[in-house]
Protein backbone atom coordinates (compact mmCIF):
# COMPACT_ATOMS: atom_id res chain seq x y z
CA UNK A 1 0.00 0.00 0.00
CA UNK A 2 1.49 3.55 -0.69
CA UNK A 3 2.12 5.73 2.26
CA UNK A 4 -0.69 7.75 1.14
CA UNK A 5 -2.94 5.14 1.26
CA UNK A 6 -2.08 4.25 4.53
CA UNK A 7 -2.18 7.92 5.81
CA UNK A 8 -5.86 7.50 4.30
CA UNK A 9 -6.42 4.49 6.56
CA UNK A 10 -5.18 5.61 9.24
CA UNK A 11 -6.85 9.11 9.70
CA UNK A 12 -10.06 7.12 9.13
CA UNK A 13 -8.96 4.50 12.21
CA UNK A 14 -8.37 7.55 14.13
CA UNK A 15 -4.66 6.13 15.31
CA UNK A 16 -3.32 9.45 16.29
CA UNK A 17 -0.03 8.68 16.87
CA UNK A 18 0.64 6.28 13.95
CA UNK A 19 -0.49 9.54 11.15
CA UNK A 20 2.36 12.06 11.83
CA UNK A 21 5.23 9.23 10.82
CA UNK A 22 2.84 8.27 7.76
CA UNK A 23 2.64 11.67 6.62
CA UNK A 24 5.98 11.87 7.03
CA UNK A 25 7.08 8.92 5.06
CA UNK A 26 4.38 9.79 2.38
CA UNK A 27 6.34 13.48 1.99
CA UNK A 28 9.64 11.06 2.08
CA UNK A 29 8.11 8.97 -0.88
CA UNK A 30 7.36 12.34 -2.85
CA UNK A 31 4.35 12.87 -2.26
CA UNK A 32 2.96 16.32 -2.82
CA UNK A 33 2.35 17.94 0.98
CA UNK A 34 -1.46 19.45 -0.51
CA UNK A 35 -2.11 15.68 -2.25
CA UNK A 36 -1.39 14.40 1.47
CA UNK A 37 -3.72 17.25 2.87
CA UNK A 38 -6.33 16.22 0.13
CA UNK A 39 -6.64 12.34 0.76
CA UNK A 40 -6.80 12.88 4.85
CA UNK A 41 -9.91 15.61 3.90
CA UNK A 42 -10.92 12.39 2.35
CA UNK A 43 -10.91 10.63 4.95
CA UNK A 44 -12.60 12.72 7.03
CA UNK A 45 -15.36 12.84 4.36
CA UNK A 46 -16.12 9.33 4.49
CA UNK A 47 -15.65 9.99 8.71
CA UNK A 48 -18.23 11.99 8.63
CA UNK A 49 -20.94 9.73 6.39
CA UNK A 50 -19.91 7.03 8.55
CA UNK A 51 -20.91 9.08 11.41
CA UNK A 52 -24.04 10.09 9.76
CA UNK A 53 -25.13 7.09 9.02
CA UNK A 54 -25.05 5.55 12.65
CA UNK A 55 -22.10 3.42 11.73
CA UNK A 56 -19.62 4.82 13.91
CA UNK A 57 -19.90 7.11 16.91
CA UNK A 58 -18.69 10.20 18.46
CA UNK A 59 -15.29 9.13 20.57
CA UNK A 60 -14.49 7.72 16.56
CA UNK A 61 -14.95 10.63 14.96
CA UNK A 62 -13.28 12.70 17.72
CA UNK A 63 -10.20 10.47 16.96
CA UNK A 64 -10.18 10.47 14.08
CA UNK A 65 -10.13 14.76 13.59
CA UNK A 66 -7.53 14.18 15.94
CA UNK A 67 -5.71 11.88 14.06
CA UNK A 68 -5.96 14.39 11.25
CA UNK A 69 -4.77 17.63 13.26
CA UNK A 70 -1.56 15.74 13.72
CA UNK A 71 -1.07 14.78 10.13
CA UNK A 72 -1.96 18.46 9.03
CA UNK A 73 1.00 19.44 12.08
CA UNK A 74 3.23 17.84 9.98
CA UNK A 75 2.18 19.10 6.63
CA UNK A 76 2.08 23.30 7.92
CA UNK A 77 5.60 24.11 7.46
CA UNK A 78 5.57 23.16 4.20
CA UNK A 79 2.07 24.33 3.55
CA UNK A 80 2.75 28.00 4.82
CA UNK A 81 1.68 30.33 2.50
CA UNK A 82 -0.21 27.95 -0.11
CA UNK A 83 -3.69 28.61 0.38
CA UNK A 84 -4.57 26.50 -2.81
CA UNK A 85 -6.84 23.81 -0.73
CA UNK A 86 -8.49 26.13 1.74
CA UNK A 87 -11.69 27.11 1.65
CA UNK A 88 -11.21 29.93 3.77
CA UNK A 89 -11.72 31.11 6.83
CA UNK A 90 -14.60 29.97 9.38
CA UNK A 91 -15.79 32.06 12.26
CA UNK A 92 -17.05 29.55 15.30
CA UNK A 93 -18.97 29.97 18.09
CA UNK A 94 -22.10 29.52 20.59
CA UNK A 95 -24.61 32.13 20.24
CA UNK A 96 -25.22 34.72 23.41
CA UNK A 97 -26.52 33.43 26.55
CA UNK A 98 -25.27 29.30 25.69
CA UNK A 99 -22.53 27.97 27.56
CA UNK A 100 -22.49 24.80 26.14
CA UNK A 101 -19.78 23.84 23.35
CA UNK A 102 -19.25 20.26 22.80
CA UNK A 103 -21.17 20.08 19.62
CA UNK A 104 -19.57 23.35 18.84
CA UNK A 105 -15.98 21.73 19.27
CA UNK A 106 -16.96 18.84 17.63
CA UNK A 107 -18.62 20.59 14.67
CA UNK A 108 -15.10 22.84 14.49
CA UNK A 109 -12.75 20.00 14.46
CA UNK A 110 -14.73 18.74 11.66
CA UNK A 111 -15.27 21.81 9.17
CA UNK A 112 -11.25 22.15 10.07
CA UNK A 113 -10.95 18.72 8.59
CA UNK A 114 -12.63 20.19 5.38
CA UNK A 115 -9.97 22.73 4.83
CA UNK A 116 -11.03 25.87 6.82
CA UNK A 117 -8.78 27.77 8.71
CA UNK A 118 -10.23 28.24 12.16
CA UNK A 119 -11.42 30.89 14.45
CA UNK A 120 -13.17 29.85 17.53
CA UNK A 121 -14.86 32.70 19.21
CA UNK A 122 -16.01 30.14 22.00
CA UNK A 123 -18.93 30.20 24.01
CA UNK A 124 -21.94 32.95 24.79
CA UNK A 125 -20.69 35.33 21.78
CA UNK A 126 -22.37 38.44 21.42
CA UNK A 127 -23.87 39.52 18.44
CA UNK A 128 -21.70 42.14 17.43
CA UNK A 129 -18.47 40.19 18.26
CA UNK A 130 -19.53 37.73 15.29
CA UNK A 131 -19.56 41.22 12.73
CA UNK A 132 -16.07 42.37 14.52
CA UNK A 133 -14.27 38.71 13.88
CA UNK A 134 -15.51 38.85 10.33
CA UNK A 135 -13.72 42.32 10.11
CA UNK A 136 -10.61 41.13 12.30
CA UNK A 137 -10.10 37.90 10.05
CA UNK A 138 -8.65 37.92 6.37
CA UNK A 139 -11.13 35.71 3.97
CA UNK A 140 -13.83 34.93 5.94
CA UNK A 141 -15.96 32.61 3.89
CA UNK A 142 -18.47 31.18 6.22
CA UNK A 143 -19.55 32.03 10.22
CA UNK A 144 -20.68 28.94 11.41
CA UNK A 145 -23.35 29.80 14.75
CA UNK A 146 -24.47 27.20 17.61
CA UNK A 147 -27.03 26.98 19.67
CA UNK A 148 -27.85 24.13 22.01
CA UNK A 149 -30.91 24.88 23.94
CA UNK A 150 -34.31 25.89 23.21
CA UNK A 151 -33.93 28.92 25.23
CA UNK A 152 -31.00 30.13 23.30
CA UNK A 153 -33.54 29.97 19.79
CA UNK A 154 -33.98 33.70 19.72
CA UNK A 155 -30.39 34.48 20.20
CA UNK A 156 -29.41 32.10 17.35
CA UNK A 157 -31.88 34.31 15.32
CA UNK A 158 -30.25 37.72 16.66
CA UNK A 159 -26.77 36.03 15.88
CA UNK A 160 -28.10 36.15 12.57
CA UNK A 161 -29.66 38.59 11.45
CA UNK A 162 -26.97 41.06 13.56
CA UNK A 163 -24.59 38.94 11.00
CA UNK A 164 -26.36 39.87 7.46
CA UNK A 165 -27.27 43.27 8.43
CA UNK A 166 -23.85 44.37 9.00
CA UNK A 167 -23.13 45.08 4.86
CA UNK A 168 -20.16 42.98 4.88
CA UNK A 169 -20.19 39.99 2.35
CA UNK A 170 -18.45 36.86 0.95
CA UNK A 171 -19.34 34.58 3.25
CA UNK A 172 -22.25 32.07 4.12
CA UNK A 173 -23.44 31.43 7.78
CA UNK A 174 -24.49 27.78 8.88
CA UNK A 175 -26.45 26.94 12.11
CA UNK A 176 -26.96 24.16 13.99
CA UNK A 177 -27.66 22.41 17.68
CA UNK A 178 -30.34 20.12 19.01
CA UNK A 179 -33.49 22.19 18.63
CA UNK A 180 -32.43 23.54 15.23
CA UNK A 181 -34.18 22.55 12.49
CA UNK A 182 -33.81 23.34 8.37
CA UNK A 183 -37.53 25.01 8.67
CA UNK A 184 -36.25 27.09 11.79
CA UNK A 185 -32.48 27.76 9.69
CA UNK A 186 -35.20 28.60 6.76
CA UNK A 187 -36.96 31.27 9.16
CA UNK A 188 -34.06 33.11 10.84
CA UNK A 189 -32.24 33.28 7.10
CA UNK A 190 -29.37 31.16 7.56
CA UNK A 191 -27.85 30.03 5.03
CA UNK A 192 -27.35 26.50 5.70
CA UNK A 193 -28.56 23.78 8.26
CA UNK A 194 -26.28 20.48 9.66
CA UNK A 195 -27.66 18.14 11.69
CA UNK A 196 -24.72 16.63 13.27
CA UNK A 197 -21.01 17.45 12.66
CA UNK A 198 -20.12 15.26 9.98
CA UNK A 199 -23.07 17.29 7.85
CA UNK A 200 -21.81 20.40 8.79
CA UNK A 201 -18.45 19.52 7.10
CA UNK A 202 -20.16 18.69 4.05
CA UNK A 203 -22.83 22.00 4.55
CA UNK A 204 -19.61 23.87 5.02
CA UNK A 205 -17.79 23.22 1.57
CA UNK A 206 -20.88 23.06 -0.30
CA UNK A 207 -21.73 26.71 0.92
CA UNK A 208 -18.60 28.11 0.42
CA UNK A 209 -18.12 26.76 -3.44
CA UNK A 210 -21.15 28.44 -3.95
CA UNK A 211 -19.78 31.75 -3.32
CA UNK B 1 -62.81 6.46 44.70
CA UNK B 2 -59.95 8.20 43.83
CA UNK B 3 -56.40 6.92 44.65
CA UNK B 4 -53.70 9.19 46.26
CA UNK B 5 -50.54 9.68 44.15
CA UNK B 6 -48.36 6.82 46.15
CA UNK B 7 -51.88 4.19 45.62
CA UNK B 8 -52.04 4.59 41.88
CA UNK B 9 -47.73 5.01 41.32
CA UNK B 10 -47.71 1.22 43.44
CA UNK B 11 -50.46 -0.05 41.00
CA UNK B 12 -47.85 1.15 37.92
CA UNK B 13 -45.30 0.32 38.78
CA UNK B 14 -46.20 -3.72 39.19
CA UNK B 15 -47.94 -3.29 35.76
CA UNK B 16 -51.51 -3.30 36.85
CA UNK B 17 -53.60 -0.31 35.48
CA UNK B 18 -53.26 3.19 37.29
CA UNK B 19 -56.28 5.29 38.12
CA UNK B 20 -54.85 8.30 36.09
CA UNK B 21 -51.28 8.71 34.27
CA UNK B 22 -49.25 10.83 36.93
CA UNK B 23 -47.69 14.03 36.48
CA UNK B 24 -44.29 14.49 37.98
CA UNK B 25 -45.10 17.89 39.62
CA UNK B 26 -47.63 15.91 41.55
CA UNK B 27 -46.53 12.55 41.56
CA UNK B 28 -43.52 12.90 44.03
CA UNK B 29 -42.18 14.85 46.69
CA UNK B 30 -38.79 15.66 44.74
CA UNK B 31 -35.83 16.14 47.31
CA UNK B 32 -32.99 17.64 45.70
CA UNK B 33 -30.65 19.53 48.00
CA UNK B 34 -28.31 17.05 49.41
CA UNK B 35 -27.04 16.18 45.45
CA UNK B 36 -26.40 19.72 45.44
CA UNK B 37 -23.51 19.15 48.40
CA UNK B 38 -22.32 15.91 46.87
CA UNK B 39 -22.41 16.36 43.13
CA UNK B 40 -22.99 19.75 41.99
CA UNK B 41 -24.36 23.03 43.28
CA UNK B 42 -27.39 23.85 41.45
CA UNK B 43 -26.63 28.01 41.79
CA UNK B 44 -23.51 26.69 40.44
CA UNK B 45 -20.22 27.15 41.96
CA UNK B 46 -17.53 24.90 42.95
CA UNK B 47 -18.26 21.34 43.84
CA UNK B 48 -16.23 19.15 46.06
CA UNK B 49 -13.73 18.00 43.70
CA UNK B 50 -13.03 21.27 42.75
CA UNK B 51 -15.18 21.54 39.63
CA UNK B 52 -16.72 24.90 38.78
CA UNK B 53 -20.06 24.94 37.64
CA UNK B 54 -22.09 27.54 36.18
CA UNK B 55 -25.62 28.80 36.32
CA UNK B 56 -27.84 28.83 32.96
CA UNK B 57 -31.41 28.81 32.14
CA UNK B 58 -31.46 24.91 31.35
CA UNK B 59 -29.38 23.84 34.50
CA UNK B 60 -25.86 24.17 35.62
CA UNK B 61 -22.83 22.70 33.52
CA UNK B 62 -18.70 22.96 34.11
CA UNK B 63 -17.55 26.08 33.33
CA UNK B 64 -16.25 25.91 29.62
CA UNK B 65 -12.85 25.07 28.87
CA UNK B 66 -12.03 25.18 32.42
CA UNK B 67 -10.75 20.84 32.72
CA UNK B 68 -8.81 19.50 35.98
CA UNK B 69 -7.17 16.99 33.74
CA UNK B 70 -6.99 16.03 30.02
CA UNK B 71 -5.45 12.39 30.25
CA UNK B 72 -7.70 10.03 32.06
CA UNK B 73 -4.50 8.25 32.93
CA UNK B 74 -3.84 11.09 35.44
CA UNK B 75 -7.19 10.76 37.50
CA UNK B 76 -5.45 9.35 40.56
CA UNK B 77 -3.52 12.95 40.82
CA UNK B 78 -6.60 14.87 40.50
CA UNK B 79 -9.44 13.26 42.23
CA UNK B 80 -9.68 13.77 45.71
CA UNK B 81 -12.45 11.94 47.03
CA UNK B 82 -14.57 14.23 49.36
CA UNK B 83 -15.08 12.92 53.26
CA UNK B 84 -19.17 11.86 53.01
CA UNK B 85 -19.30 12.63 56.45
CA UNK B 86 -18.48 15.89 56.24
CA UNK B 87 -21.20 17.00 53.15
CA UNK B 88 -23.90 17.40 54.99
CA UNK B 89 -26.84 15.13 53.55
CA UNK B 90 -28.40 14.47 56.98
CA UNK B 91 -29.33 18.09 57.17
CA UNK B 92 -30.52 18.84 53.57
CA UNK B 93 -32.41 15.56 54.45
CA UNK B 94 -33.71 17.30 57.80
CA UNK B 95 -34.34 20.57 55.83
CA UNK B 96 -36.01 19.19 52.67
CA UNK B 97 -38.11 16.63 54.91
CA UNK B 98 -39.17 19.21 58.01
CA UNK B 99 -42.38 20.00 56.70
CA UNK B 100 -43.14 16.15 54.97
CA UNK B 101 -45.43 14.64 57.82
CA UNK B 102 -45.60 10.62 57.78
CA UNK B 103 -49.51 11.70 56.76
CA UNK B 104 -47.82 13.21 53.67
CA UNK B 105 -45.17 10.28 53.22
CA UNK B 106 -48.62 7.63 53.28
CA UNK B 107 -49.75 10.05 49.76
CA UNK B 108 -47.13 10.91 48.00
CA UNK B 109 -43.71 9.05 46.94
CA UNK B 110 -40.29 10.80 47.98
CA UNK B 111 -37.69 11.00 45.17
CA UNK B 112 -34.45 12.04 45.74
CA UNK B 113 -31.77 13.47 42.78
CA UNK B 114 -28.49 12.04 42.21
CA UNK B 115 -27.09 14.41 39.65
CA UNK B 116 -23.68 14.04 37.38
CA UNK B 117 -23.30 10.33 37.22
CA UNK B 118 -20.43 7.86 36.27
CA UNK B 119 -20.23 9.56 32.58
CA UNK B 120 -21.00 13.05 33.17
CA UNK B 121 -18.53 13.28 36.08
CA UNK B 122 -15.95 12.36 33.83
CA UNK B 123 -16.99 14.89 31.54
CA UNK B 124 -16.82 17.42 34.27
CA UNK B 125 -13.47 16.90 35.04
CA UNK B 126 -11.89 16.40 31.42
CA UNK B 127 -14.65 18.20 28.65
CA UNK B 128 -16.40 16.00 26.55
CA UNK B 129 -14.27 15.68 24.03
CA UNK B 130 -11.05 13.74 26.33
CA UNK B 131 -13.64 11.95 28.20
CA UNK B 132 -15.37 10.47 24.46
CA UNK B 133 -11.67 9.59 23.30
CA UNK B 134 -10.79 8.36 26.72
CA UNK B 135 -13.56 5.89 26.62
CA UNK B 136 -11.75 3.86 23.01
CA UNK B 137 -8.15 5.63 23.99
CA UNK B 138 -7.58 4.15 27.21
CA UNK B 139 -10.19 1.84 28.85
CA UNK B 140 -8.24 0.34 31.36
CA UNK B 141 -7.71 3.89 33.38
CA UNK B 142 -11.50 4.02 32.96
CA UNK B 143 -12.07 1.18 34.48
CA UNK B 144 -10.90 2.21 37.55
CA UNK B 145 -12.17 5.77 37.94
CA UNK B 146 -15.52 4.72 37.04
CA UNK B 147 -14.88 1.85 39.54
CA UNK B 148 -13.37 4.59 41.98
CA UNK B 149 -16.58 6.86 41.56
CA UNK B 150 -18.99 4.19 41.82
CA UNK B 151 -17.40 3.91 45.54
CA UNK B 152 -18.59 7.12 46.27
CA UNK B 153 -21.55 7.42 44.56
CA UNK B 154 -22.31 4.43 46.69
CA UNK B 155 -21.37 5.81 49.77
CA UNK B 156 -23.56 9.18 48.88
CA UNK B 157 -26.22 7.05 47.98
CA UNK B 158 -26.47 4.58 50.71
CA UNK B 159 -26.37 8.13 53.38
CA UNK B 160 -29.30 9.21 51.25
CA UNK B 161 -31.33 6.43 51.98
CA UNK B 162 -30.59 6.22 55.52
CA UNK B 163 -31.22 10.20 55.47
CA UNK B 164 -34.47 10.42 53.38
CA UNK B 165 -35.91 7.11 53.31
CA UNK B 166 -36.69 8.05 49.40
CA UNK B 167 -38.80 5.66 47.71
CA UNK B 168 -37.36 6.49 44.31
CA UNK B 169 -33.25 7.56 43.44
CA UNK B 170 -33.41 9.58 40.67
CA UNK B 171 -29.82 9.06 39.17
CA UNK B 172 -28.74 11.71 36.21
CA UNK B 173 -26.36 10.36 34.14
CA UNK B 174 -26.49 12.16 30.50
CA UNK B 175 -25.04 9.56 27.90
CA UNK B 176 -27.18 10.52 24.40
CA UNK B 177 -27.31 13.41 22.45
CA UNK B 178 -30.92 14.37 20.31
CA UNK B 179 -29.53 11.75 17.45
CA UNK B 180 -27.66 9.16 19.64
CA UNK B 181 -25.03 7.76 21.94
CA UNK B 182 -22.73 9.95 22.63
CA UNK B 183 -20.33 6.14 22.46
CA UNK B 184 -21.30 3.27 20.63
CA UNK B 185 -23.58 0.81 22.65
CA UNK B 186 -20.99 -1.46 22.68
CA UNK B 187 -18.60 1.52 24.55
CA UNK B 188 -21.12 1.70 27.05
CA UNK B 189 -21.53 -1.68 27.84
CA UNK B 190 -17.66 -2.56 28.12
CA UNK B 191 -16.34 0.48 29.94
CA UNK B 192 -19.54 1.98 31.44
CA UNK B 193 -22.04 -0.13 32.87
CA UNK B 194 -20.31 -2.76 35.16
CA UNK B 195 -20.31 0.10 37.25
CA UNK B 196 -24.06 1.48 36.44
CA UNK B 197 -25.05 -1.72 37.64
CA UNK B 198 -23.34 -1.95 40.66
CA UNK B 199 -25.24 1.69 41.73
CA UNK B 200 -28.32 0.22 40.59
CA UNK B 201 -28.13 -2.51 42.76
CA UNK B 202 -26.88 -0.53 45.25
CA UNK B 203 -30.20 1.21 44.94
CA UNK B 204 -32.45 -1.89 44.05
CA UNK B 205 -30.74 -3.99 46.82
CA UNK B 206 -32.06 -1.28 49.87
CA UNK B 207 -35.63 -1.88 47.98
CA UNK B 208 -35.57 1.88 46.70
CA UNK B 209 -36.81 1.99 43.20
CA UNK B 210 -33.87 3.25 40.62
CA UNK B 211 -35.15 6.14 37.85
CA UNK B 212 -32.65 6.52 35.26
CA UNK B 213 -32.25 10.16 33.88
CA UNK B 214 -30.97 9.79 30.13
CA UNK B 215 -32.25 13.00 28.03
CA UNK B 216 -31.55 12.65 23.79
CA UNK B 217 -31.83 9.20 21.89
CA UNK B 218 -30.53 6.71 24.26
CA UNK B 219 -33.02 4.15 23.22
CA UNK B 220 -30.61 1.83 22.21
CA UNK B 221 -29.66 1.00 25.83
CA UNK B 222 -33.34 0.86 27.49
CA UNK B 223 -33.16 -2.88 26.98
CA UNK B 224 -29.83 -2.40 29.17
CA UNK B 225 -31.47 -0.25 31.25
CA UNK B 226 -34.25 -2.86 31.92
CA UNK B 227 -31.96 -5.90 32.27
CA UNK B 228 -30.38 -3.99 35.26
CA UNK B 229 -33.40 -3.51 37.10
CA UNK B 230 -33.81 0.23 36.51
CA UNK B 231 -37.44 0.82 37.02
CA UNK B 232 -38.42 4.39 35.80
CA UNK B 233 -36.99 6.39 32.48
CA UNK B 234 -37.22 9.71 33.12
CA UNK B 235 -36.82 12.24 30.78
CA UNK B 236 -37.67 10.19 27.70
CA UNK B 237 -37.33 12.50 25.22
CA UNK B 238 -39.73 12.42 21.95
CA UNK B 239 -36.60 11.75 19.47
CA UNK B 240 -37.10 7.91 20.53
CA UNK B 241 -39.83 5.51 19.69
CA UNK B 242 -41.62 6.08 23.10
CA UNK B 243 -44.80 4.40 22.19
CA UNK B 244 -42.99 1.23 20.94
CA UNK B 245 -40.85 1.55 24.32
CA UNK B 246 -44.35 1.67 26.38
CA UNK B 247 -45.62 -1.01 24.64
CA UNK B 248 -42.70 -3.20 24.66
CA UNK B 249 -41.63 -2.57 28.43
CA UNK B 250 -44.95 -2.17 30.46
CA UNK B 251 -45.03 -3.93 33.42
CA UNK B 252 -41.14 -3.37 33.45
CA UNK B 253 -40.23 0.09 32.56
CA UNK B 254 -42.28 3.40 32.78
CA UNK B 255 -41.59 5.88 30.58
CA UNK B 256 -41.12 9.35 32.21
CA UNK B 257 -41.21 12.48 29.90
CA UNK B 258 -43.06 12.43 26.79
CA UNK B 259 -42.82 16.45 26.48
CA UNK B 260 -41.59 17.67 22.98
CA UNK B 261 -38.31 19.62 24.81
CA UNK B 262 -37.74 20.69 21.09
CA UNK B 263 -40.99 21.96 20.44
CA UNK B 264 -42.94 25.27 20.52
CA UNK B 265 -44.21 24.36 23.79
CA UNK B 266 -40.56 24.03 25.24
CA UNK B 267 -39.85 27.53 23.46
CA UNK B 268 -39.09 30.53 25.89
CA UNK B 269 -42.30 32.53 26.45
CA UNK B 270 -44.84 29.47 24.54
CA UNK B 271 -47.96 30.73 25.03
CA UNK B 272 -50.46 28.64 27.33
CA UNK B 273 -52.32 27.39 24.12
CA UNK B 274 -48.99 25.54 23.26
CA UNK B 275 -48.97 24.05 26.57
CA UNK B 276 -52.18 22.73 26.55
CA UNK B 277 -51.76 21.02 23.09
CA UNK B 278 -49.19 19.26 24.23
CA UNK B 279 -50.31 18.50 27.11
CA UNK B 280 -53.04 16.70 25.37
CA UNK B 281 -50.96 15.36 22.75
CA UNK B 282 -49.00 13.44 25.29
CA UNK B 283 -52.30 12.08 27.18
CA UNK B 284 -53.27 10.79 23.90
CA UNK B 285 -50.30 9.34 22.59
CA UNK B 286 -48.58 7.98 26.12
CA UNK B 287 -50.58 8.39 29.22
CA UNK B 288 -53.21 6.25 27.63
CA UNK B 289 -50.33 3.38 27.82
CA UNK B 290 -50.41 2.84 31.67
CA UNK B 291 -47.55 3.19 32.36
CA UNK B 292 -46.24 7.00 31.62
CA UNK B 293 -45.44 10.13 33.96
CA UNK B 294 -45.24 13.83 32.26
CA UNK B 295 -42.84 15.61 32.59
CA UNK B 296 -43.62 19.23 31.23
CA UNK B 297 -40.66 21.00 30.20
CA UNK B 298 -41.53 25.21 30.30
CA UNK B 299 -38.86 27.54 30.17
CA UNK B 300 -39.29 31.06 31.29
CA UNK B 301 -36.45 33.48 32.21
CA UNK B 302 -35.78 32.24 35.22
CA UNK B 303 -34.90 28.85 33.93
CA UNK B 304 -36.85 25.76 33.89
CA UNK B 305 -40.46 25.90 35.15
CA UNK B 306 -39.98 22.48 37.25
CA UNK B 307 -37.02 24.42 39.32
CA UNK B 308 -38.58 27.85 39.28
CA UNK B 309 -42.15 27.99 39.04
CA UNK B 310 -44.05 29.39 36.23
CA UNK B 311 -47.39 31.01 35.88
CA UNK B 312 -48.89 28.60 33.28
CA UNK B 313 -48.01 25.39 35.18
CA UNK B 314 -51.94 25.67 37.09
CA UNK B 315 -53.67 25.56 33.57
CA UNK B 316 -51.30 22.84 32.25
CA UNK B 317 -52.40 20.84 35.82
CA UNK B 318 -56.27 21.15 35.12
CA UNK B 319 -55.68 20.01 31.88
CA UNK B 320 -53.72 17.33 32.58
CA UNK B 321 -56.55 16.02 35.35
CA UNK B 322 -58.76 16.23 32.74
CA UNK B 323 -57.12 14.17 29.64
CA UNK B 324 -54.67 11.84 31.90
CA UNK B 325 -57.54 9.44 33.05
CA UNK B 326 -57.08 5.52 31.99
Amino acid sequence: MAKIEEVKAMVEAGKAKLVPGLVQEALDEGSAAKDILQAMVGSMGVVGDKFSTGEIFVPEMLMAAKAMAKGVDVLKPLMAGDTSNSLGTCIIGTVAGDLHDIGKNLVSMMIESAGFTMVDLGVDVAHEKWVEAIKENQNVTLVACSGLLTTTMPSLKEAVQTVKASGLTGFKVLVGGAPVTQQFADEINADGFAPDAGSAAVKASELVKSL
Amino acid sequence: MTLTQRENFEIMLNGGKPEFAPLLYELYKVCMLATNNTDQPWQGGKDPFGVNWVATAEGVIPESGKILFDDIADWKEYVKFPDVDSLGIEQMAQIELADFTDEKRKEQPVAVFNACGLFERMAAFMGFENTLCALIEDPDSCHEFFAAMADYKIACINRYIDAYKPDVIIYFDDLATARGMFMSPKTYREVIKPYHKRIVEAVTSRGVIFNQHTCGKCEDIIEDYVEMGIKIWDAAQVCNDLEGILTKYHGRLIVEGGWDTSGPASYMGAPVEAIIEETKRCAEQYGKKGNFILFPVLMNEKGHAFMTGDERIPALIMTWNQVNKL
